[in-house]
C-alpha cells in the first residue's frame, strides 16, 4: 500500500509513524517495523522520501543493527532493511562522519554470531561495492581482511558473498577501465582506485584455495553454485581486470597441481588456467597455451575423472575463443596439431554429456576462428565433413537432452557452417534436406505430454535456427544460392508450421529464418505473402513475448527492402499494427525504436503511397522527437535508449523524405519540416548524440534539403543545424559522420542554389 | 531483500548463438537500410551534377 500511495503524497505520516514505534515497544513489533520499513525502501523510488525521512530511517535501521541490540531477529531485519535503504543513503555516503558509522555498523555486523546476519551484511557490503565504489578507500583494508576470513572459515553462504565483493569490485573496474577506453586522464568522469590490483598477491592466494572445494557431480547439476564456481569466476574477472599481473601468481598453482593423484586438484589447477585466459595479453599467454595445449588434449580423452575433463574441454574452448583467429601473428592451430584436436574433440563428443557438450563448445570456438579466412579452403576443410556427421550424431544421441548437450551441437553446427568456403559449401547444401526432414519430424501430429512439447518446441527452435545461419551462408553467394533456392518453397512450408505450436522461442526462430529467406530471395518472396501475412500481424501482435514482436518488425523491414512497392497490399495493416504498438503501454519500450525505422522502410518502398499514413505517423515521430530531447537526469540505461530511439525517429524520417523524392506529393512533407528541422536543432543543442546519431541526423538534414528542395530553403538556412551542427559534422573523425555530413551539404548547395 | 544468490555464468560464454542469430540478424538490417539510403543519396548526387563535373569541383 505504501508503495502505491507514498508517491502520490497520500499517506504523509506512515513513516514518522513507522519510526516512533522503534524506541520502546515489544523486539517482535521493532523487527515488523524495520521489516515494514525495508519493504517500503525496496518498493519505491528514492525521490519519494525526503532527506529528513531518510535521515531517521537509516538512524533507527543502524540502531537496530548495532552490537548492542540484543535480539537478534531485529539486528536481521534491521540489517536486511539497510540493504534496500543504501539507494536512498547518497547524502549520507557523501558525509564522512555519517559514511564512518554506516561502514562501522556494517563491518561490525559481518562479525555477528548468527550465520544469517553475517550473510545480510556482506550483502550490505556487496551493494555498497557497487552503489559507492569511490568512497570505499579508507574502508577497503579492513574489508579485505574480513572477507578474507569469511572466505577461509566462514560458512558458504557468508564465504559466497565474500567472494561476490571482489567480483562486483571487478565489475565496477571493468567497467571504469573500458570507459576509459585505455586513456586514463585525471578528469575521467570516474576514478579507478584499482583496489583489485593493490590486492592481487593476497587475493589470488585465497581464491586459488576455493577452487579446491569443489562439490562431487557438482557438473551435473545445472543449478548448482558453490565456493569453487565462485572462486573461479571471481578469478577470472580479477584476470580481466589487471591482465598480465595475474599470470605469475596463478602459475605456480597451476604447475603444483595439474599433475596430482587428487583430481580435486587436478580439476583446480585447469579451472585456474581457464579462468585467467581472458584478460592477459597474447604474449604473455602464448608460450603457456602452446606447451599446454597437447598436455589438455590428452587430459580431455584420458583423464579418469568426468569433472576434470569437463573442466579441460572448457579450457580448452577459452583458448580458442580468446587466442585462435586470423588476428594472432602465431596461430595455436597448426598443420600438425589440428588433426589431433579435431580427433581428440570428436571423439570426446562421444563421452558422457556434460563432457561432450564441453566438447561441442571447444569446436564451436575453434570453427569461429575460422570464419574471417577468406580463402577457399581452412586447416578444418579436410574434416569437414567428419564434423558435420559427429555434430549430428550428437544431437541424435538419447542422452542429449542433458546438460544442453543438443544446444550445445546444433550451436557448434551453426558456427561450422558459417565457417563453410567454396569448398565445403557442397557439405552444407546436403545438410539442408536432412535438417528440413528432421523439422518436419517433429510437426507431425504426435499426442505428447507437456514435457515433451516443450522439448519438441526447444528443437523446432534449434532446427530453425539452423536453417536461418544455412540461408544467410549460402545465400549470401550467387553460386551456392542459386542450388539452394530450390529448397526455397519446402523451407517456407515449413516454418510456416512452425507457428500452429506455442512456443515463444521457437516462433522467434521461424521467424528470424523468414526474414533471412526474404532478404535471400529478394521480390520473388511475394508468392509468400499471402499465406504468411497472418503469421506476421499475429507476430506483430504479441505483446507479451515483445522479443517475437521485436523480431517480426525486423521482418517487416526485411520484407519492405525485398518486396518494394509489392508490399502494398498489405501496408494497411502492417501500419494499423505498428502504430497501435506504438500506442501501448504494455509493449516492452525496447520494440519501439525499430517500429519508428520500419516507418522508414516501409515508406522507401512504396514511395509516395506512404500518404495516406502521413497523418497518423508524424504526429507519432514528433511526440516521440520532443520526448527524446528531454533527457536531464537520465542515468546511463535511459541515455542509451534516448539515443537508440532519436535513431529510430531519424531513420524514419530519412526513409519518408527518401521515398518522396521526386514525388508529385514530396509537398506533403513541407508542413513537417519545420518540426523535423526542430528537432536536429534540439539534438545538437542538447549535447549528448552518440556518433550513430549524428550520421543519421545530418543525413536527414540533407534528406530534407534533397527532397524538399527550394522551398525549403529559407527553413533550412534558418536553422542551427545547417550551420554549426553541419560544421561540427563536417570535422568529426569518425568517417561515416563525415560522409553523411558531406552528402548533407551538397544537397543543401543544390536547395539553396534554385 | 532481494535474492542473495548472486550466480554468474559459470563454465558457459558470455554469448549464447541464439542471441549472436539475433544480433547478426539486428545488424544486417541495419545495414541493409544504410546501404539503400546510401545508395539512394549517391544516385540523386550523381543525377544533380552537370556531366563535367565531379563533386569536389562542385564545392
Amino acid at each position: 500500500l505504501a508503495g502505491i500511495e507514498l508517491p502520490l503524497k497520500q499517506w504523509p505520516e506512515l513513516i514518522e509513524a513507522l519510526l516512533s514505534n522503534n524506541n520502546q515497544l515489544p523486539a517482535h513489533t521493532r523487527q515488523a517495523t524495520l521489516e515494514t520499513l525495508g519493504y517500503i525502501c525496496e518498493e519505491i523510488s528514492p525521490d519519494v522520501i525526503e532527506q529528513d525521512h531518510v535521515n531517521k530511517i537509516l538512524t533507527a535501521v543502524v540502531q537496530g543493527m548495532n552490537s548492542a541490540e540484543s535480539n537478534n531477529d531485529v539486528r536481521l531485519a534491521a540489517t536486511r532493511a539497510l540493504y534496500n535503504a543504501l539507494g536512498f543513503a547518497q547524502a549520507n555516503f557523501s558525509n564522512d562522519k555519517e559514511r564512518d558509522f554506516i561502514m562501522r555498523v556494517v563491518c561490525e555486523a559481518t562479525l555477528s554470531p548468527e550465520v544469517k546476519i553475517r550473510q545480510a551484511a556482506f550483502e550490505c557490503l556487496v551493494s555498497i561495492s557497487s552503489t559507492y565504489y569511490e568512497k570505499l578507500s579508507p574502508y577497503i583494508q579492513d574489508i579485505f581482511s574480513i572477507t578474507a576470513k569469511a572466505m577461509k572459515e566462514d560458512e558458504e553462504p557468508v564465504a559466497l558473498q565474500a567472494v561476490e565483493f571482489w567480483s562486483s569490485i571487478c565489475d565496477e573496474e571493468i567497467d571504469i577501465l573500458e570507459e576509459y577506453g585505455g586513456e586514463f586522464t585525471g578528469d575521467s568522469v570516474i576514478p579507478c582506485f584499482y583496489f583489485i590490483k593493490q590486492a592481487l598477491p593476497a587475493l589470488i592466494p585465497l581464491l586459488l584455495e576455493t577452487l579446491l572445494k569443489q562439490e562431487e557431480d557438482q557438473d551435473q547439476d545445472e543449478g548448482a553454485w558453490n565456493i569453487a564456481m565462485a572462486g573461479g569466476t571471481c578469478l577470472g574477472l580479477v584476470a580481466r581486470t589487471v591482465g598480465d599481473d595475474v599470470v605469475p601468481l596463478v602459475m605456480p598453482f597451476i604447475e603444483e597441481n595439474i599433475s596430482k593423484p587428487d583430481w580435486r586438484q587436478r580439476e583446480a589447477a585447469t579451472y585456474a588456467f581457464g579462468s585467467v585466459l581472458e584478460g592477459p595479453s597474447p604474449e604473455k599467454l602464448m608460450t603457456l597455451v602452446n606447451h599446454a595445449l597437447s598436455f589438455m588434449l590428452n587430459a580431455l580423452m584420458k583423464d579418469p575423472n568426468n569433472h576434470v575433463k569437463d573442466t579441460t574441454g572448457w579450457t580448452l574452448g577459452r583458448i580458442f575463443e580468446f587466442l585462435h583467429g586470423s588476428t594472432f601473428e602465431t596461430p595455436i592451430i597448426t598443420q600438425a596439431n589440428c588433426q589431433q584436436i579435431i580427433t581428440v574433440l570428436l571423439q570426446s563428443m562421444r563421452d558422457v554429456p556434460n563432457v561432450a557438450e564441453k566438447a561441442c563448445g571447444a569446436l564451436y570456438f575453434l570453427a569461429q576462428g575460422f570464419e574471417d579466412s577468406e580463402s577457399s579452403s581452412t586447416q578444418l576443410t579436410p574434416f569437414f565433413q567428419d564434423i558435420i556427421q559427429a555434430l549430428l550424431d550428437v544431437t541424435h544421441r538419447e542422452d542429449a537432452g542433458e546438460s544442453r548437450l543438443r544446444t550445445a551441437a546444433y550451436e557448434s553446427l551453426n558456427e561450422v557452417v558459417r565457417c563453410c568456403t567454396d569448398e565445403t559449401a557442397p557439405m552444407v547444401m546436403q545438410l539442408v534436406p536432412l535438417i528440413m526432414m528432421e523439422l518436419h519430424q517433429t510437426l507431425e501430429g504426435q499426442r505428447l505430454s507437456s514435457d515433451e512439447r516443450d522439448k519438441q518446441n526447444e528443437l523446432q527452435g534449434l532446427l530453425c535456427g539452423c536453417l536461418q545461419v544455412i540461408i544467410q551462408k549460402l545465400g549470401s553467394s550467387e553460386p551456392t544460392k542459386y542450388v539452394f533456392m530450390q529448397y526455397a518453397d519446402q523451407m517456407m512450408g515449413l516454418f510456416l508450421r512452425v507457428f500452429s505450436c506455442k512456443s515463444a522461442t521457437a516462433h522467434e526462430e521461424a521467424m528470424l529464418a523468414i526474414g533471412a529467406l526474404a532478404y535471400s530471395t529478394g521480390s520473388d518472396f511475394a508468392k509468400y505473402m499471402s499465406e504468411f501475412y497472418k503469421y506476421l500481424e499475429m507476430g506483430l501482435q504479441n505483446f507479451e513475448d515483445y522479443q517475437v514482436c521485436a523480431i517480426t518488425v525486423g521482418v517487416v523491414g526485411d520484407i519492405s527492402r525485398a518486396l518494394e512497392d509489392k508490399i502494398l497490399p498489405y501496408c494497411d495493416g502492417i501500419m494499423t499494427q505498428l502504430l497501435k504498438d506504438l500506442s501501448s503501454n504494455q509493449l516492452h519500450r525496447s520494440v519501439k525504436p525499430p517500429i519508428f525505422s520500419c516507418f522508414g522502410d516501409l515508406a522507401l518502398a512504396i514511395g509516395e503511397n506512404f500518404d495516406k499514413y502521413l497523418m497518423y505517423a508524424m504526429p507519432m515521430l514528433q511526440s516521440a522527437a520532443e520526448l527524446s530531447v528531454q533527457t536531464s537526469g537520465a542515468d546511463d540505461d535511459m541515455i542509451e535508449y534516448t539515443n537508440t530511439l532519436r535513431n529510430g525517429i531519424l531513420e524514419a524520417y530519412s526513409g519518408i523524405l527518401q521515398g518522396f523524392k521526386g514525388s508529385s506529393k514530396s509537398q506533403l512533407l513541407m508542413p513537417h519540416a519545420p518540426h523535423i528541422l526542430q528537432f536536429l536543432d534540439s539534438l545538437y543543442m542538447a549535447k549528448d548524440m552518440d556518433d550513430v546519431v549524428m550520421k543519421t541526423a545530418i543525413g536527414v538534414l540533407g534528406d530534407l534539403a534533397d527532397t524538399l528542395g527550394a522551398n525549403a530553403a529559407p527553413l533550412i538556412q534558418q536553422c542551427v543545424s545547417s550551420r554549426d551542427f553541419l560544421n561540427e559534422c563536417l570535422q568529426s573523425e569518425d568517417h561515416l559522420v563525415r560522409e553523411a555530413a558531406e552528402w548533407a551539404q551538397l544537397a543543401i548547395r543544390r536547395a539553396i542554389s534554385f | 531483500m532481494a535474492p542473495s544468490d548472486l550466480r554468474r555464468p559459470y563454465k558457459r560464454p558470455q554469448l549464447s548463438d541464439q542471441q549472436r542469430r539475433r544480433e547478426l540478424s539486428l545488424k544486417r538490417q541495419e545495414q541493409s537500410r544504410d546501404a539503400e539510403l546510401h545508395a539512394r543519396r549517391l544516385a540523386s548526387t550523381l543525377l544533380s551534377l552537370p556531366p563535367e563535373q565531379q563533386p569536389s569541383e562542385s564545392e
